[in-house]
């Protein structure tokens, strides 16, 4: 009898740390060892900044109300990149979708302008609109655009045929076609390409951040840190960037949940 | 037949309600089996049509929009100096590099989370919160732990990699679908044959993909990194060009990163359906 | 010819553990399967029988009573009691070739015997010619035939078989109702049936066990003496199949299907933590 066949959860258990605490383990030990390295000068190096130095950044920055200011920055632009990205994807996707025509003539130079690696574009864009916002803005756009016209343009073609078909014979009007039919059929699709341009425009807001500098942001927070050699503000960076980051995707996978509630069982992104 | 650019085409070309969806259009009946060629081309030379008589009529500053005239001799005279070569080799290597080492890390740590629940109930929710922050969050704090060369590029590479490889690979595994593990248990399979003959070749499908899309974050992660801090490369050649207000040079090298992405995910994709051959009709 | 085994199942229990106690999905079944005998089983939804199936062949433990083969009492799986599911579960990676050879693979014997009695199988379920073909390529017909091939290969004592036509069409589960009584015939070893379709139960099997559910429990054994081949349509089939079926119109309601909710009886699906590595 092979023995691993048979192990159950039960012996598994047996285990001393039981399972709640596991997670905790690893990043706790981590936690610590940084502590001790800093307390006991492991480098003297002034990058070894004690992790309670990072908490206390972290307080003075949340009291200046810094941390709102550029967070608020950064989200605002990120929010009407979003918008426009994810308008014009739809628009673009459901053209795509509906018309093929539309997808011959237009399609192809789509998809190549596609291939190129999103960052690529931001030195064009910079000199067409300027180091500013509006540079940022485009950009983010951009980012948010791309995945929603590919989702977009799929959920519609993935209409199943055999529902196309009971369409038919129910005698749908255009209308009902696209709002009865077609529409919520497609939608898995269409808010798994929304998330992704949540994903993207996230990392691009950073990315515009960097490259286009004027301007307040977390990013440049983290930037001006680390010009700084300050690295507690870098390490609080790295956080509120996570916990965004976290935030958005937390934020998708419930709006999926309750809008395609009818599917039955969630897709759990991670 | 309309020369229309982004209007949507009026009611005729909508697959009218009385079909059903793959329909073919007039058009496509039209122009036959070439079709499809056919209609690609009239909005791209219309678009380059529109540039070459902006730059010539001067619409817009050279150094803003150059002409494409400018755009293709600074590509040849790029291709002949050999600087254009020199440059992709440079970002090949480093995005190799920077990939090989993510697919690496990435197959290991999913391969383990996905075999041994024990590692995974310590590993996991540490790995998940480390992939809340995307890649570029990374680099400020990359840049002064490891500085502004080789290092940081490949680390910053590599995340982008690791971590959907490492998803994908740990998820495929674990949805090895139960059914396969029974015939193994009944055909008396060791732990070896289960992981070999079964748990990785079922696994394989999402792994690929996985590895797909580690390669699109990998090539994106490498122009970002090479955009803020390279002095050579791709990147560093868009950069450049841009500071110089050399339009031309940013848009030929911008141009060939888009190439060299997609080459790239081709060839993986030729990859697939070597690997996956067996596939066809779906698992 | 295969090694032909005697199956003893002794006052044979078990339960599952639910919420609002214990479950008992079998209650005292008691069997005697003579070496080379083919016993058909047949019981609506929810009387146990392919949980019988599981148990026999070792996917299932923590039972009471015992299964003995030949005087020895089983533990787990093995080579010596080989299955066909429902679905044929052949891998799809595998050609049909390499998919029956799997059933060779902890067996003794040296590879050349190997690629023999893989030769010889593939004949013996008719499908030459299909060596290097994909599962994705074959008929649901075809599949199955490769899985009983694989099941055979080893030359097990007892072949058990979960509705193995259960998902096909009655043109090619008649077809296969032959083909395995062929099989059955050339190679001698004994098979257990598991079917819900009476008709094929009466035509294979030596004897059909009737079982009821909630619990489980064998209804009644009705032998068929009828010699083969078999003829459906004859007088003396169509008595024995009125004979079993008139096991289920008595009592109906106490034979009749569960009503619809989560059941244990069915193919429990393994959780992946059952056989991932515990390290």
């Amino acid at each position: 009898m092979i023995p691993y066949f048979s192990k159950t959860r039960h012996q598994r258990d047996r285990h001393p740390v039981p399972p709640f605490l596991r997670g905790w383990v690893l990043p706790i030990a981590l936690v610590l060892l940084w502590w001790l390295a800093a307390r006991l000068h492991w480098s003297d190096s002034p990058l070894l900044v004690p992790p309670g130095k990072v908490w206390d950044t972290a307080v003075q920055q949340v009291a200046s109300g810094e941390l709102v200011r550029a967070l608020a920055a950064s989200l605002r632009r990120d929010l009407i990149g979003l918008a426009i990205g994810v308008s014009a994807g739809l628009v673009f996707g459901i053209a795509f979708g509906l018309s093929r025509l539309f997808e011959k003539m237009i399609g192809p130079t789509f998809h190549t302008l596609k291939q190129i690696s999103l960052f690529a574009w931001i030195p064009l864009l910079s000199v067409w609109f300027g180091l500013g916002d509006a540079a940022k803005v485009a950009f983010l756009s951009l980012a948010a655009f791309f995945p929603v016209v590919l989702n977009t343009f799929e959920g519609i073609r993935s209409v199943p045929g055999e529902l196309i078909e009971a369409a038919r014979v129910l005698k749908f009007t255009r209308r009902q076609w696209l709002t009865k039919l077609v529409l919520p059929a497609a939608a898995p699709s269409i808010l798994a390409g929304i998330h992704l341009a949540l994903v993207y425009a996230w990392l691009a807001t950073l990315g515009a951040e960097y490259l286009l500098v004027s301007g307040q942001g977390i990013g440049n927070t983290m930037i001006d840190g680390r010009e700084l050699f300050l690295m507690d503000l870098v390490i609080f960076g790295v956080i509120v960037v996570g916990l965004v980051g976290f935030a958005l995707n937390w934020l998708a996978a419930r709006l999926e949940r309750r809008l395609l509630a009818w599917r039955g069982r969630s897709v759990a992104q991670f | 037949m309309a020369h229309s650019s982004g209007t949507l085409p009026a009611a005729a070309s909508v697959p009218a309600r009385s079909n059903s969806g793959p329909a073919r259009s007039a058009y496509s009946a039209f122009f036959g089996r070439w079709a499809g060629t056919w209609l690609a081309l009239p909005f791209p030379l219309g678009l380059l049509l529109l540039w070459g008589v902006s730059a010539h009529y001067g619409w817009v500053a050279p150094q803003v929009l150059p002409s494409p005239q400018a755009v293709l001799t600074t590509f040849i005279d790029l291709a002949q100096s050999g600087e254009l070569w020199d440059n992709l080799w440079i970002s090949l290597l480093r995005v190799l590099a920077g990939f090989g080492v993510g697919v690496v890390g990435g197959l290991l740590l999913g391969v383990a989370m996905g075999l041994s629940p024990l590692f995974k109930d310590y590993t996991y929710p540490f790995f998940k919160a480390f992939s809340q922050v995307p890649v570029l969050g990374w680099l400020p704090l990359l840049m002064l732990l490891v500085g502004i060369d080789e290092a940081l590029k490949i680390i910053l590479i590599a995340k982008a990699a690791l971590v959907p490889i490492a998803v994908n690979t740990y998820k495929g595994i674990e949805n090895v679908p139960s059914r396969y593990v029974e015939v193994a248990r009944v055909l008396q399979f060791s732990r070896w044959q289960l992981l070999w003959r079964v748990v990785f070749p079922a696994a394989l499908p999402p792994v690929w993909n996985g590895v797909r899309y580690g390669f699109t974050h990998a090539w994106l992660a490498l122009v970002v990194v090479e955009l803020l801090a390279s002095s050579e490369g791709l990147g560093y050649m868009i950069v450049f060009g841009r500071q110089l207000f050399q339009l031309d040079v940013v848009i030929a090298a911008v141009a060939v990163v888009g190439v060299v992405g997609y080459l790239g995910d081709q060839l993986l994709a030729r990859i697939e359906v070597i690997l996956l051959g067996w596939r066809r009709s779906g698992f | 010819m295969a090694q032909a085994g005697t199956l003893e199942i002794q006052h044979l229990s078990k339960s599952y553990a639910v919420k609002e106690g214990d479950l008992a999905v079998l209650e005292d079944v008691t069997l005697h399967i003579a070496p080379g005998e083919f016993v058909s089983i047949v019981g609506t939804s929810g009387c146990g029988k392919s949980t019988l199936l599981r148990l026999i062949v070792g996917l299932e433990d923590q039972y009471q009573g015992q299964v003995l083969l030949d005087g020895q009492r089983i533990v787990g799986t093995s080579l010596q009691r080989g299955i066909v599911f429902q679905e044929h579960r052949l891998f799809p990676w595998l050609t049909v070739e390499g998919n029956i050879e799997l059933g060779l693979l902890n067996a003794p014997g040296t590879p050349a015997q190997k690629r023999e009695a893989v030769r010889e199988h593939i004949a013996l379920v008719g499908l030459q010619g299909f060596e290097k073909s994909y599962p994705h390529q074959l008929s649901g017909g075809m599949a199955q035939r490769v899985a009983i091939a694989r099941a055979l290969v080893s030359k097990p004592d007892i072949l058990l078989l979960d509705e193995p036509f259960g998902a096909l069409d009655a043109m090619t589960r008649a077809y296969l109702q032959q083909e395995l009584h062929r099989v059955w015939q050339a190679e001698g070893i004994t098979m257990i049936l598991v079917t819900h379709d009476v008709e094929e139960a009466v035509y294979l099997g030596d004897k059909v066990v009737v079982m009821e559910p909630r619990p489980g429990r064998v209804r009644r054994i009705v032998p068929v003496d009828l010699a083969h081949p078999r003829a459906r349509g004859e007088a003396d089939f169509a008595a024995v199949k009125q004979k079993v079926l008139d096991e289920f119109s008595h009592d109906s309601a106490s034979l009749a299907e569960a009503p619809l909710k989560a059941d244990p009886g069915a193919v429990p699906q393994l959780p992946a933590a059952l056989w991932q590595f515990a390290i």
